[in-house]
């Protein structure tokens, strides 16, 4: 393939498809398992459907253990679902080419220290994946790396310096150039500013935003963050213990939740606001064993609203246009 | 808050040899903390607030040197004591708990035991008596079933878990001061509301004084009595946590409140404020304002001496030659945030 190929619009048929879809995508991880012995399952992902539209930005967002990490490398093709099917563009993944599928779907990852080769110079790191895929001749990828660099806001006079004389932002935008040279159409975005300073963060999720328009690309945004979310995204999925609780345009769910879990979430968030003091939200203690996950709703044991069916009875799926909610007071 | 100052700095500056010279890594910070107050430390990386704590800790690496006009900590000079009289302050007058307790724990020993050591090796007695602390302190964390916790290993606690039983040990000889340097970063937002709360909680309890070091300034504005927002080694704006969030005046501080995505705020409506540039060298001698390079209202006279500290209001002050109005420009950086 020339790096024209690549650089050209794909013609895209299946335009109305959305860019990315999960039906009931579930994995199961087994603990503890040795010779002879039958592991404890865990339900990393459990019964996830969501659909992104091209050029969307989808935020996941929970707690550490929730699934989103293991969500986001299923999504890469990393991990397989144990059950349940994922559409690009309408295509099965199963269908799909291994290499085909990574030059449509490139991940950001959260350390920008640990996810760059020390020992590779940044246009060696950025020219990397054409060099894998063999799209070009070895002199146009450098130029074609260097290109992307200008685009992130590197300096094209880093191309032969290392990671280590790079700061954390500017590693940032290598792992963000290195994921956008073969052109993809989605970007799997684990944490991407997390371990960024706040002046820092501002400028890469101001990058992200105009890359976005600039090359028509479609987010999936894992975060702890709130605040990010609303910036960045236009639909959010809530996640507990495998399970979407809630989804909906941001707008929606973080203006009006309607999950208790995702009204606490939105209380923890400390705005630097002064005389607020700390907010009390209302959750219980302890995020439940997750190879143990309570029975009914799996947040019931931490929710102030909970009554008699939430323990026993798992709650149904309420959808409406297209926000979702798992939840008894809503069914 | 009253009492008088369980801390009073002045004049600290900790400077360290690297073969380009030397960088000074703080320069010339004071502040005091009274006794059930919080004093937060807020900056990026690199602008010296981990220094500043690891000084009064008296844990600098080895190429580190401290100098001090005043380094009081309940009438003693923390500067000139002795390293033997250091360590009988550590963990017992002094307590320090750090972002990640794992790298702070002794990951094959029993968490009880580590409990028990801090009591044993300040306050002596029979390990019974400091067991029975321990288990008293672990209940007043917030951990459930502390007898069995007490058994356990820090591998077998959870992130939250573990920051409390940092707390937790940390209590065991009632500290003064406690010193927490990011001990929430770590952490999910919901456990850490909790874990702030619970120091809140403690800290009037047991009338402790608390230096939170933290790049959180969500955090600061919830916590803070006072605040020192620090840029290359420097504070640049300090004064109490009211007057600073209610009329932020050095650019830097502004700056950094503009970076956080607000409320209703969405890419739609336009780009997040940002700080262009990065940090300068602190490497070898430096004059004028260390944040001229970034700043959009810097000009000529930035460039000159040493920027003194001014007063923009009765407990709150700058380090910027500008007079508080031009220096806050135009629009109030954070529209909620009028007291």
């Amino acid at each position: 393939m020339s790096l024209a190929a690549i650089n050209a619009p794909s013609a895209d048929a299946a335009a109305e498809s959305p860019v990315l879809e999960l039906r009931n995508l579930t994995r199961v991880f087994s603990i503890g398992k040795r010779f002879l012995r039958e592991g404890k399952p865990l339900r990393a992902v459990d019964g996830v459907s969501l659909s992104i539209p091209r050029g969307e930005v989808l935020a996941i967002v929970g707690e550490s253990g929730c699934g989103k990490t293991t969500l986001s490398r299923m999504m890469l093709g990393l991990q397989q679902p144990t059950s349940g099917e994922i559409f690009v563009s309408g295509e099965p993944l199963a269908d799909v080419d291994r290499k085909a599928f990574a030059r449509r779907v490139q991940p950001v990852f959260q350390d920008p220290y640990s996810s760059l080769n020390p020992r590779k110079t940044i246009g060696q790191i950025i020219a990397d994946p054409l060099h894998i895929h063999g799209v070009g001749a070895p002199a146009d990828r450098l130029a074609a790396a260097q290109d992307m660099m200008e685009r992130v806001g590197l300096a094209r006079r880093l191309v032969h310096s290392y990671p280590s004389q790079l700061s954390g932002g500017q590693r940032q935008r290598v792992a963000i150039a290195r994921a956008l040279v073969m052109r993809p159409e989605i970007l799997i975005c684990d944490e991407p500013t997390s371990a960024l300073d706040v002046s820092v963060q501002a400028q890469i999720l101001n990058l992200l935003q105009t890359l976005r328009a600039e090359l028509n690309l479609t987010y999936v945004f894992i975060t702890h963050d709130l605040s990010v979310v609303e910036y960045m995204a236009d639909h959010v999925a809530v996640m507990y213990l495998g399970r979407i609780l809630e989804t909906g345009p941001v707008r929606e769910v973080l203006h009006a939740p309607r999950h208790p879990y995702t009204r606490a979430l939105l209380d923890s968030i400390l705005t630097p606001e002064p005389g607020l003091g700390l907010p009390r939200p209302d959750l219980g203690r302890g995020f439940p064993d997750p190879l143990d996950p309570p029975p009914g709703c799996r947040f019931h044991p931490r929710c102030p609203k909970a009554f008699a069916p939430c323990a026993t009875l798992p709650p149904a799926r309420v959808s409406e246009g297209d926000a979702s909610v798992e939840c008894h007071l809503y069914d | 808050m009253s009492g008088a100052p369980v801390l009073e700095v002045e004049g600290l500056s900790v400077d360290i040899d690297v073969p380009a010279g030397k960088l000074h890594a703080v320069s010339d910070v004071s502040f005091c903390v009274r006794p059930g107050e919080t004093l937060c430390l807020v900056g990026e990386s690199g602008c010296g607030k981990t220094m500043t704590s690891l000084a009064l800790m008296r844990l600098l690496p080895p190429r580190a040197t401290l100098t001090a006009r005043r380094m009081s900590f309940e009438g003693r000079d923390l500067a000139r004591l002795s390293e033997r009289d250091m360590a009988r302050l550590r963990g017992d007058r002094l307590g320090m708990i750090f972002q990640d307790p794992m790298t702070s724990l002794n990951p094959v020993y029993r968490i009880g035991d580590q409990m028990e050591e801090v009591w044993l090796r300040h306050r002596g007695g029979a390990r019974a008596a400091a067991r029975k602390r321990a288990e008293f302190l672990l209940e007043r964390v917030g951990i459930i079933n502390p007898r069995q916790r007490l058994d356990q290993y820090p591998h077998q606690l959870s992130g939250g878990l573990r920051q409390r039983m940092m707390i937790a040990m940390m209590l065991m000889c009632e500290p003064a001061l406690l010193i927490a340097d990011e001990p929430t970063t770590a952490l999910d937002v919901t456990v850490q509301v909790q874990i702030l709360s619970l120091l809140r909680d403690l800290q009037q309890e047991f009338r402790m004084g608390l230096i939170l070091i933290t790049h959180n300034l969500g955090v600061v504005a919830r916590m803070a009595d006072e605040v020192a927002v620090m840029y290359a080694g420097r504070i640049v704006e300090q004064g109490t946590g009211r007057e600073v969030f209610a009329a932020p005046t050095h650019p830097y501080t502004r700056g950094l409140l503009d970076c956080i995505p607000k409320h209703g705020q969405s890419a739609a409506r336009g780009p997040l404020g940002s700080i262009p540039g990065i940090v300068p060298s602190l490497v070898g001698e430096m004059s004028g304002c260390s944040f001229r390079n970034r700043c959009a209202l810097a000009h000529e006279a930035c460039r000159r001496g040493e920027v003194a500290l001014a007063q923009a209001g009765a407990d709150h002050a700058y380090r910027c030659v500008l007079p508080p109005g031009q220096a806050r420009g135009q629009a109030p950086a954070f529209a909620g945030g009028a007291a």
